[in-house]
This record gives structure tokens, C-alpha cells and sequence, in this order.
């Protein structure tokens, strides 16, 4: 392969309205942390729910709380931690040109992710079987509180977007998962990891916030 | 691509570690007693610790431009907003709470 053809290769994704691939990287990153702001905004107005309602009904919120298992929520805090930790060894990765270290931690990622959506899947379906849905569905008789439906009505909106979030979050890692094993990425591009990274260590940060808040009030 | 900061694994590790024994912090802190609302603010401040060493140091904001920082900075700014606006209201109302 001649020299000029191998430069065209690390520079064929730089696209014409770009000076080089540096500032597209660049621009790409800024994007994506616009992005990820109004992902904190987005959640941030479910949490103003939960402030207000912790406000007005605060022993709700110590009773309603025994529903949700600590032990649980403290499993799922440490698989999100952990595929936080194994995204960022995928771009790491990537920018030393690994391809193999790429495939290998994009598939702990997700494999991690889907560990989170298994643990959320018993923790509803167990709160199913008690009677306890959201809103005008809830028929639980455990808690004495005529609010309780509205705890939980909380409780399934943050959680259930979160879960939406970290769904979303394994499609887009599968799909890199199948550009990194023909070999899209190397330490010249790979900005789809990069910026699905950030993505995913924000669904992360939510998750650390929604861990104390829903699970450890005692 | 120049200028990229790489991370060692040694330290994606150890910030992965941090992050673990931080968690078994938030839960611990949960089982000792202190009077509310203090245990909300230790919770969250151990969160925020949590969070910022995730953005810092697994979102790379530490080496990054520091305009990425300044849109993190700026967008919880107005989340703050969002909060203390809607406090300010629904704490300070004296009508009865609603039925909902």
C-alpha cells in the first residue's frame, strides 16, 4: 500500500467542512456534553418532583422506602460503576489502536448493562406482584399513607427513564460493538466510542444520584 | 490524533476502585443516624464527590477544553435554578397541601 494511500486511510472520516481531524473530534466531544446538559435538565425536572414531594410528605418517604431493596439498588450501583469503568478501558483502547481490547470491553459493557436491566426486571416485577404500579394502578395495602401511589409514581418515572436511558445505551454499544470488530476504530477515530462513552458515564452519574436518594432513606 | 490525554489502566483502575470504596461509604453513612435534614446533605455531598471524580477523570473533563467543563458547570447552574425557584414557591405556601 503506498504512503499516500495509507494517510488517506487514518484521515478518510475527516469530512470537508472540517480543518483536520483534531477539531472534529473536538466538536464532536463539545456536541455530545450539549447533549448530556440537557440529559441533567431533562432528569432534573423528575428530580424537583422528588424535592417537592420529599418536602411536603417526608414520612412517605422513610416508609415507602422499606420497599425498595438496599441490598439490590447497592448491586446495581457497583455493575453501573463497573461498566463505567470497562467504557473507558474500550476508548482507552482504541486510542492505542487495540482493537481486540475495544471488542473485549465494549462486550463487558454490555454484558454489565444488561446485568442492571435483569436486576431492575425483578425489582418490578416483585413490586408487581405486591400491588405496587404507578399512579391510579397502585393497589398496595402496606404502606399507610393515602399518598403512597405517588412515591412510587416517582419512583417509576426516575427509574424507568434511567432504564430507557441505559437500553439506549446498549443499542449503541452493540452497534459499536460490530464497527470495532471490522475494524472502523483506530487511535486516529474513534470518536463514536468516545462520545457513546460519555453518554454512557452520564447514565452512570444519574444512577449515582437516584441510588441514595430512592434507596437509602432511612 | 495529538494532544490526547491516554489514561493509564493502572488509573482507570484505580479511579474505578475509589468509586467502590465511595459506595460502600454512601451505604455505611445511610445506617448511622443523623438527624434529617443532614443526612440528605451528607448523601448528596457524597454523590456529588462520586459524580465529579466520574467527570473528572472517566469523562476526561480534567484534560479536556475547558469549555466542555464550563457547559457541565453552567447546566447544573440552572438546575440549581430549577430547584431553588421551585422551593422558594412551595415551601413558603401556606394554602393547604393539594389533594394529589
Amino acid at each position: 500500500m503506498s504512503q499516500t494511500s495509507a494517510i488517506d486511510q487514518l484521515t478518510a472520516h475527516v469530512q470537508h467542512h472540517f480543518v483536520d481531524s483534531d477539531q472534529q473530534f473536538e466538536s464532536a466531544k463539545m456536541g455530545m456534553w450539549v447533549f448530556l446538559v440537557t440529559e441533567i435538565l431533562f432528569f432534573g425536572g423528575l428530580f424537583a418532583a422528588y424535592i417537592v414531594y420529599r418536602a411536603w410528605y417526608p414520612d412517605l418517604y422513610i416508609m415507602a422506602s422499606e420497599q425498595l431493596d438496599t441490598f439490590w439498588g447497592g448491586v446495581n450501583t457497583v455493575v453501573l460503576i463497573g461498566s463505567s469503568l470497562t467504557v473507558a478501558m474500550a476508548i482507552r483502547s482504541a486510542q492505542l489502536n487495540q482493537q481486540k481490547g475495544i471488542v473485549i470491553n465494549l462486550l463487558i459493557t454490555i454484558a454489565l448493562a444488561f446485568v442492571f436491566m435483569v436486576i431492575k426486571y425483578f425489582e418490578y416485577s416483585h413490586k408487581f406482584e405486591l400491588g405496587i404500579f404507578p399512579g391510579a394502578y397502585y393497589t398496595f395495602e402496606g404502606i399507610d399513607h393515602p399518598q403512597a401511589n405517588i412515591f412510587f409514581s416517582i419512583y417509576y418515572m426516575m427509574t424507568g427513564l434511567h432504564g430507557v436511558h441505559v437500553i439506549v445505551g446498549i443499542g449503541l454499544m452493540v452497534w459499536l460493538l460490530v464497527k470495532a470488530r471490522k475494524g472502523v476504530f483506530h487511535s486516529n477515530y474513534y470518536t463514536p466510542v468516545e462520545i457513546t462513552g460519555l453518554y454512557w458515564h452520564l447514565v452512570d452519574i444519574i444512577w449515582i444520584f437516584l441510588f441514595p436518594l430512592l434507596y437509602l432513606i432511612d | 490524533m495529538s494532544g490526547h490525554h491516554i489514561s493509564s489502566a493502572k488509573f482507570l483502575w484505580g479511579v474505578g476502585i475509589s468509586l467502590l470504596i465511595l459506595t460502600i461509604i454512601t451505604v455505611g453513612v445511610a445506617f448511622i443516624e443523623i438527624p434529617s435534614p443532614w443526612n440528605i446533605v451528607v448523601a448528596i455531598a457524597i454523590a456529588l464527590v462520586k459524580a465529579s471524580i466520574v467527570a473528572a477523570f472517566f469523562m476526561n473533563l480534567y484534560w479536556d477544553s475547558r469549555f466542555n467543563l464550563l457547559l457541565l458547570v453552567v447546566g447544573i447552574l440552572f438546575f440549581i435554578l430549577l430547584i431553588g425557584i421551585t422551593l422558594m414557591d412551595t415551601l413558603y405556601r401556606t394554602d393547604p397541601l393539594p389533594s394529589f
